[in-house]
């Protein structure tokens, strides 16, 4: 097994209009996939983001405060999961809720280094 | 990760957190507060993504003081005659608006704002959705077919005639309460039936629709003030009605009429809570349109199969029904009522009443139920001369399918 992380950009729900019903909906969606990663036992772990963004850029460490609107392809968080390959992590990221908010998911596996 | 959240506590919430901020800031400030509210909820729907707080409500009430006080700060660069936030007293007034109580009295303030007849009468029902039931623009729109252009339009226009006539957060007291009890409760019924009667709309939507309207008329029995038979009666006549809208589609989303409905798949539960509604509502002896209506509904439900039903007892309300709101449309059913019995002489004198001109786009309703006539007294030249009327006059498909399957049968006779 190895470790893969699967993050989440675009899909900021602040100017998008939703009403409290469809946040209430999207968060169970959300709630359900954590709980079913939960009880297959392969969720290691993972953080949803503010929407606040501060910069530090070049080597005169410039500092620039930058909103959700400004920025394309906002990270909105990532879960850590446990699984077999490219493949599997593929699958569990089927119930991402947000792909209809032109979400996405970006899979990466997490270097192991040896000792 | 075990607790379940209630159903629609978002959105219910919303309704309360606008109301009890608009209380505390005043309508003119309503487009911060709305935004304020939505904050909450964005931020609530992402940090309990993984775990939810122990007590979801309590989360999002202290969620709005703290935005309440965030809102102050605003505020209160822009001007200075607003009482300081941060001493001790305006604090526990804070305060004292969250509890239960208040927040039902802000939502009924909220549902007179939105009735209110400074409003065009169109602007109302997507205000009240809005600002009461926590509906999306977009849920607007799909609500009342509408384009959310429309929607958007009516919700500024709203907002401009409250801040125009400047309109006051408050529930009217003693003679004016009277008339706007009644545009509350005909706004209320009309949110009620725009998720009751059009089969073009999802059946989810039409659920919330009617789910809201019944939620809000309960909010006015809470109140002493609004407490009122008539209240009482139209809150009976929703859960009639809204028992039997599951039955009133078929698996393809066409209407049924009531002889073809399943009745096993009437609501009980809500024809009960009907039951418990009417009976408070008749306490006292003065009967309104909502109170036939609902007597209407219920004669309907009482009756295990269609050729059960009662109707000299559907009659009779009907006559009282017409009497205190002469419409054709009653006498019309009253017709159709009356072929059922086979009274027909009754029923051709409530026809000879009636000209297609009083029902306008809908005289195909007229023509039919006059070839029903004409075919039931077994005058099957009128019969089909008037069905081909109807005909020519139909626009929905489903009625039209319906009117000449009735003109072929005669025909073949």
């Amino acid at each position: 097994m190895k470790d893969f992380m699967m993050i989440f950009t675009g899909a900021d729900y602040t100017d998008l209009g939703l009403s409290p019903e469809e946040l209430q909906t999207r968060m169970g969606k959300w709630f359900a996939w954590g709980n079913k990663m939960q009880e297959q036992g392969i969720l290691k772990g993972g953080e949803a983001l503010t929407p606040q963004i501060r910069r530090v850029v070049g080597k005169n460490r410039t500092i620039t405060d930058l909103t959700s609107a400004e920025v394309k392809e906002i990270v909105g968080g990532y879960y850590t999961v446990s699984a077999k390959d490219f493949d599997e992590v593929v699958k569990i990221a089927e119930d991402y809720p947000d792909y209809d908010l032109d979400g996405s998911v970006e899979i990466r596996e997490i270097m192991v280094f040896d000792r | 990760m075990e607790n379940q959240l209630i159903d629609h506590l978002f959105r219910h919430h919303s309704g309360k957190m606008v109301s009890v901020l608009t209380r505390i800031f005043g309508l003119k400030h309503l487009d911060i507060i709305e935004d304020a509210v939505q904050d909450t909820f964005i931020k609530a729907s992402i940090s309990w993504r993984n775990n939810l707080p122990e007590n979801p409500e309590a989360w999002l009430t202290k969620a709005a003081k703290n935005r309440v006080v965030d809102i102050f700060r605003t505020l209160k660069t822009a001007q200075k005659n607003l009482p300081n936030i941060n001493q001790g007293t305006d604090t526990i007034a804070i305060n004292e608006l969250f509890l239960d109580s208040e927040i039902e009295d802000a939502q009924l303030r909220m549902i007179f704002t939105a009735c209110h007849p400074q409003l065009d009468s169109r602007d109302r029902i997507s205000f009240a959705l809005k600002t009461i039931s926590g509906f999306s623009i977009k849920e607007i729109a799909s609500a009342l077919l509408t384009k959310e252009e429309t929607i958007k339009k009516r919700l500024s226009r709203s907002r401009k005639a409250i801040k125009d006539s400047d309109i006051k957060f408050k529930i009217p007291q003693g003679e004016a309460l009277k008339p706007r009890l009644e545009t509350v409760m005909e706004v209320l019924y009309l949110v009620f039936n725009e998720g009751f009667h059009s089969n073009k709309k999802e059946k989810l939507i039409r659920k919330e629709l009617c789910g809201e309207a019944i939620r809000l008329t309960q909010m006015l029995l809470k109140n002493k003030l609004t407490r009122t038979p008539d209240a009482y009666a139209l809150c009976a006549l929703m859960c009639f009605h809204a028992s039997r809208l599951e039955s009133k589609t078929n698996a393809e989303n066409e209407l049924l009429d009531l002889k073809h409905q399943d009745r096993n798949l009437w609501y009980f539960p809500l024809i009960k809570l009907g039951n418990t509604m009417m009976n408070k509502a008749v306490e006292t002896p003065e009967f309104s349109c909502y109170h036939y209506e609902a007597a209407i509904a219920a004669e309907h439900l009482k009756a295990r199969t269609f050729e059960a039903t009662n109707w000299k007892k559907i009659l009779h309300w009907y006559q009282c029904l017409n009497t205190l709101q002469p419409m054709p449309t009653h006498l019309l059913t009253m017709s159709v009522v009356c072929m059922q019995t086979k009274d027909f002489k009754l029923a051709k004198r409530y026809l000879d009443e009636l000209k297609p001109e009083d029902f306008q786009q809908r005289a195909y309703l007229f023509y039919g139920a006059k070839a029903e006539f004409y075919a039931e007294t077994n005058d099957y030249l009128k019969a089909s001369e008037y069905f081909d009327l109807a005909l020519d006059n139909v626009t929905n498909a489903l009625e039209k399918k319906y009117l000449e399957r009735k003109r072929n049968s005669i025909i073949r006779n």
